[in-house]
């Protein structure tokens, strides 16, 4: 059966923009299971059940995985401890490695790397590395005061390790369930009641943490309502 | 402690006092922000702590009174001789004492402590997801959840170009759930 990889991100932007429920039609849809590693299942639920202001969603994830709508991964995941070495020597400032990413965020990516399949992230850095590493190195150096130098053959690397991957966003989840008509009754009566919706909808997902630009969210609308 | 870290945090109270003595609180605010990068590359506890503090002693400093900042430059003294003399004890005692300074001070303009100290490390976290580091990492240093940290690293995405068209990952999604 197919498997999607999801990491913390877009659930933690649905739940913050009250869409968790689109991901059960979705699943209908999909015909296959969604899958989160124990790292993200950590930072989804045990986490924030730690935390009164994020606790009520914590029990919306809980639901999720109650209902089988989402199932915490628990065969052994391999290559996470290869490519976080890799992704943390890639990139150095003087004569130190600057760790960009945790062990937990290259979980989903190896678990859909092995299964051949699709990863569910609005995590932008990880994105940018694996999708545009050479934007990431200059990311890195805009951002730093000092100077940043990477390491061509460990980023060449990488990238080549993890290219396999396709990467599609919260943003891209609420676009499907848009052109599926899972978000229709939403839709304020009026002549321009299709495209308010879409406006609201990519807005809260890129405001309550999509890594989306504002250009591509109009390049989403555009495409969504033609 | 990490001799590098070590002379950075020595540097950064040099100049905080060296700040105060010309009443310029902006410097708080930078010298935060540069202890924030020190925080990103040895991900070490002290820088952690200084950040915050800095940037907490910043944000509560339109409280202060004369016998405040008094107070406060007497510890940061404190701290800086007892961090050159390796004196650890010493120096995490000054550092607790400018904590609850802040406390004090957050009292009198109506914040709660816990207000404070959240919001700088907050801002810290999104400064280091800014210079690049994942929402994880930038959340993990700071001591922060990725929930926490989220909604705000939204607005604080720096411009950034991607390979893959907007429009081409929709029909790639569309693909996936077999819904083209």
């Amino acid at each position: 059966m197919k498997k999607l990889f999801f990491d913390a991100g877009p659930i933690i932007t649905l739940a913050l923009s009250n869409l968790t429920w689109i991901l059960e039609p979705l699943k209908r849809q999909y015909n296959g299971r969604f899958f989160i590693t124990p790292s993200v299942h950590y930072e989804l639920v045990k986490r924030p059940l730690t935390v009164n202001r994020f606790k009520f969603e914590a029990l919306q994830v809980m639901k999720l995985i109650r209902l089988g709508v989402v199932e915490v991964y628990d065969s052994p995941i391999r290559g996470v401890k290869s490519l976080k070495a890799l992704a943390n020597s890639s990139f150095k400032i003087g004569n130190k490695n600057v760790d960009i990413l945790q062990e937990g965020e290259l979980e989903s990516l190896s678990c859909a790397l092995e299964h051949n399949t699709a990863i569910v992230m609005d995590e932008r850095t990880l994105r940018l590395f694996i999708e545009n590493s050479s934007e990431m190195e200059s990311l890195l150096g805009r951002r730093f005061k000092r100077p940043v130098i990477g390491n061509a053959a460990r980023i060449k690397e990488f990238s080549q390790k993890s290219s396999g991957a396709a990467i599609i966003r919260s943003i891209e989840l609420v676009s499907v369930a848009y052109k599926l008509g899972f978000l229709d009754s939403y839709i304020p009566k009026g002549k321009l009641g299709r495209e308010q919706l879409v406006d609201a909808v990519l807005w809260a997902t890129k405001y309550n943490g999509c890594a989306v630009t504002i250009h591509e969210i109009a390049e989403i609308k555009k495409f969504l309502l033609t | 402690m990490n001799s590098k870290v070590h002379k950075e945090l020595v540097r950064f109270l040099q100049q905080v006092l060296a700040a105060l003595k010309e009443d310029d609180l902006d410097t708080l605010k930078k010298l935060s922000n540069q202890a924030t990068e020190t925080v990103a590359l040895y991900k070490d506890m002290d820088a952690v702590s200084v950040a915050v503090l800095l940037y907490s002693l910043f944000k509560v400093s339109s409280c202060w009174e004369q016998s405040d900042k008094d107070e406060i430059v007497t510890q940061l003294k404190i701290a800086l001789t007892s961090l050159q003399k390796n004196s650890f004890g010493k120096y995490n005692g000054a550092i607790k004492k400018l904590f609850s300074h802040v406390k004090s001070c957050s009292a009198k303009v109506k914040d709660h402590l816990s207000d404070v100290m959240q919001a700088a490390r907050i801002k810290k976290s999104t400064i280091l997801f800014q210079k690049g580091l994942s929402i994880g990492q930038a959340a993990g240093l700071m001591g922060l959840s990725n929930w926490d940290l989220q909604i705000y690293a939204a607005d604080t995405l720096s411009a950034h170009t991607e390979k893959i068209h907007a429009e081409s990952r929709v029909k790639q999604a569309l693909h996936i759930f077999g819904a083209t």
